[in-house]
């Protein structure tokens, strides 16, 4: 009993273990604060990572290999894929390459752009061919195309977002196009501007013979997606229009599927359909050809698409842990110093306890109760006010840039307007454990130096 | 270097409430080996107030701690009501400390965070588990009362050590060692902290309840005057009883 006792009772007594508390309690809610801002900005960063990227994208094989069948419109994969109950929506894709340059540029425009050392006037884009309202339900384009621009200038009417308005004239055989915010202003673009995109293609009438072929579309907005680099480099227009431009054989690149809940299914449909692999595709083409729905493709969910990335930002996350739980440590020196500091101090009242029937356990159990009572009290503290802290960064930083009038976090360089933060009960619990693990653990040394105390030595301690 | 033990070795009395044979007690100083104790052979008796006096360094303490289970010796037996002390267990041993004796220091030795009624609780709280101990909360406190109200201390429970006068302490220190009604009593000089009036005072108290309990009551002093109120001494010299006055010495 008097171990609880006396622990509480120079708990109270002391004030020197408010530092100790104190330190706890910092540490503690430090971390949490900081993980949890991590957390945020790596879940941020992983989904601009993800970007545009959907749960899973089919690619066919389009081998030159005459035995594969080659399957030229999607209807028919789209219609199977769709029937799988796990599947929420799917839309095809026709990706191109093309030059951008102005209209009216003429072959030796061409020479003289391509021959040009300064990279800077080659403006290389995807055209990204889409069907909508498909697209609509399988993809975040349309979320792009009604988020606020910061750059460029939105469409005027997203349910049929490639028409052209008559405000800029349209002649009846031009058609629309969607920039990238970026690209929009970095090549110094305005709605209703024309460009010219240029690139080679496939003859259809000699096989394996490269024609090149141009067209001039109107800009008639931009999209802002949550990833630079799309938003640099891509122009989105419709996949018949696109087919139409490119004389291509083949009327999609891939299939892109969303699902009811990627986290359940994903890996799963991905091994289903990608299970089979087909030996018959040639070697190093395209890397692994697999069988879906008897066309030979390939079947990736996004994050392997990104592996490379999530791992490196798993890694970072699991550094910056070691790295902070660096701050326990500190309170638990803390700790340390001030047992040490009590367990001198207490010299006498230890003799007593011991004359009085105490033994050594007993004794050695009181000091580490007291390291106890201040992880209780600092780690719990702590976690709630490092849990409200995490929670409410955002107006805690406004509060403190506004009565300061200093700018801490600049919103401008990142992709998002508000500090992420993401609390999540797992890391918070081994915080506060770890806290009470570092406490009763550097509470252990003056712990067990006071129960190896000789009595009489610190009997006569007067 | 070892003295021979005193002699003759007394046969242990039927009703020796503490008994200690052969006892030597020596210290390492570097290579160098001190012997205190030089093979001590004495007896407490049930209900005996006995004086332990000697002059300073002739091994007083070391003996009272050794009696007390506070000290292991090098060599010998300490027997407490029938059991060899040094042969038990830590816990066992701190159990007999616990529960068969009272300890009074010369500087009354009280914890100074605690006030005085805790001070007194301190055995109960040291021999109870939590549970046990607040199911007979009530109890000890009401025993605890009633032995500072006994004292005189009834009107200061709640006082720190530091607002108590020596005097007081020594009570409040008194009271803590009768919490247990132990057998045993050891008092290290508890007057020599006091000015003669208050000494008397607490010397009254712990002879009127050594009395009154039956208490086997070992009073260590260099006062002779205080040894002689005692019903037997043991004069100590040079880490040997020199001296027991119950055994008649030829001239």
């Amino acid at each position: 009993m008097y171990r609880w006792f006396l622990s509480l009772r120079y708990l109270r007594a002391r004030k020197t273990n408010l530092i100790g508390i104190g330190g706890l309690f910092v540490g503690v809610a430090a971390l949490i604060m900081i993980l949890s801002i991590m957390t945020g900005f790596l879940e941020e960063t992983r989904m601009s990572v993800r970007g545009s990227l959907s749960d899973i994208v089919i690619t066919p094989f389009f081998g030159t290999n005459p035995s594969k069948k080659v399957p030229i419109d999607p209807a028919k994969m789209l219609a199977e894929v769709r029937l799988d109950p796990r599947v929420a929506a799917a839309t095809a894709h026709l990706v191109w390459y093309c030059q951008v340059t102005k209209v009216g540029a003429d072959a030796q425009d061409m020479v003289s752009l391509l021959s040009n050392s300064q990279i800077g006037n080659l403006t290389a884009v995807q055209l990204v061919g889409v069907d909508i309202p498909d697209e609509y339900s399988a993809t975040e384009f349309k979320a792009s195309l009604e988020r606020l621009p910061l750059q460029g200038a939105p469409v005027d009417n997203v349910e049929d977002p490639f028409a052209i308005p008559e405000s800029m004239q349209p002649n009846g055989l031009e058609r629309g196009v969607i920039v990238g915010e970026k690209l929009y202003s970095n090549l110094n673009l305005r709605r209703g501007n024309r460009i010219k995109f240029a690139t080679f293609v496939e003859d259809p009438k000699r096989s394996s013979q490269w024609i090149s072929q141009s067209r001039d579309y109107v800009v008639v907005g931009t999209f802002r997606s949550k990833e630079n680099e799309m938003d640099m480099s891509r122009v989105y227009l419709d996949r018949a229009e696109l087919v139409d431009f490119l004389s291509s054989p083949r009327y999609f690149s891939e299939v892109l599927v969303k699902l009811k809940d990627y986290k359940r299914d994903g890996e799963k449909l991905r091994a289903e359909w990608g299970g089979s692999y087909d030996p018959g595709s040639p070697p190093g083409s395209l890397g692994a050809k697999e069988l879906v729905y008897g066309h030979p493709s390939e079947v990736k969910t996004w994050e392997q698409f990104r592996h490379t990335l999530l791992g490196a930002i798993k890694n970072e996350r699991v550094l910056m842990g070691i790295m902070l739980s660096l701050v326990l440590l500190v309170a638990g020196f803390t700790v340390f110093a001030i047992l040490s500091m009590m367990v001198t101090e207490k010299r006498r009242d230890i003799g007593i306890l011991t004359a009085l029937g105490a033994t050594p356990r007993g004794v050695m159990t009181s000091f580490l109760m007291i390291a106890f009572w201040d992880a209780l009290i600092g780690a719990l503290l702590g976690a709630v006010v490092g849990t409200w802290g995490a929670l409410e960064i955002d107006g805690i930083e406004r509060w403190l840039s506004s009565t300061f009038g200093v700018q801490i976090f600049d919103r401008n360089v990142y992709l998002f307007d508000t500090i992420p933060s993401v609390v999540e009960v797992v890391p918070v619990a081994l915080i506060v454990l770890g806290a009470f693990v570092c406490a009763i653990l550097f509470a252990a040394i003056p712990a067990w130096n006071a129960a190896k105390l000789d009595p009489l030595e610190a009997l006569r301690h007067e | 270097m070892s003295k021979p033990a005193q002699k003759p070795a007394p046969f242990a009395r039927a009703d020796a409430m503490l008994s200690a044979r052969g006892i030597r007690k020596s210290f390492s100083i570097g290579d160098r080996t001190l012997e205190i104790l030089h093979g001590v052979h004495m007896d407490l008796y049930r209900g005996e107030l006995l004086a332990l006096t000697g002059t300073s360094g002739a091994g007083k303490s070391t003996l009272l701690h050794i009696l007390g289970l506070l000290d292991r010796p090098s060599e010998g037996t300490v027997t407490i009501d029938g059991v060899s002390a040094w042969d038990l267990s830590l816990a066992q041993r701190a159990q007999i400390r616990n529960q068969k004796i009272g300890f009074v220091f010369q500087f009354y030795h009280l914890l100074p965070e605690l006030d005085a009624i805790e001070n007194v609780l301190l055995p109960a709280m040291i021999h109870e588990s939590r549970g046990t101990f607040s199911k007979r909360r009530r109890e000890h406190v009401d025993h605890a009362r009633e032995l500072l109200a006994t004292f005189g201390l009834a009107d200061r429970d709640a006082h720190r050590p530091s607002q108590l006068s020596g005097g007081e302490r020594q009570r409040v220190a008194l009271a803590r060692a009768l919490f247990h009604d132990p057998a045993i009593l050891i008092a290290d000089e508890p007057t020599g902290n006091l000015d003669s009036n208050t000494g008397e005072k607490v010397l009254d108290l712990i002879f009127r309840e050594q009395e009154r309990r039956q208490l086997s009551l070992l009073l260590v002093t260099h006062d002779e005057r205080l040894a002689a109120r005692c019903q037997r001494q043991l004069v100590m010299a040079d880490g040997m009883i020199e001296l027991d006055t119950a055994i008649k010495m030829p001239d």
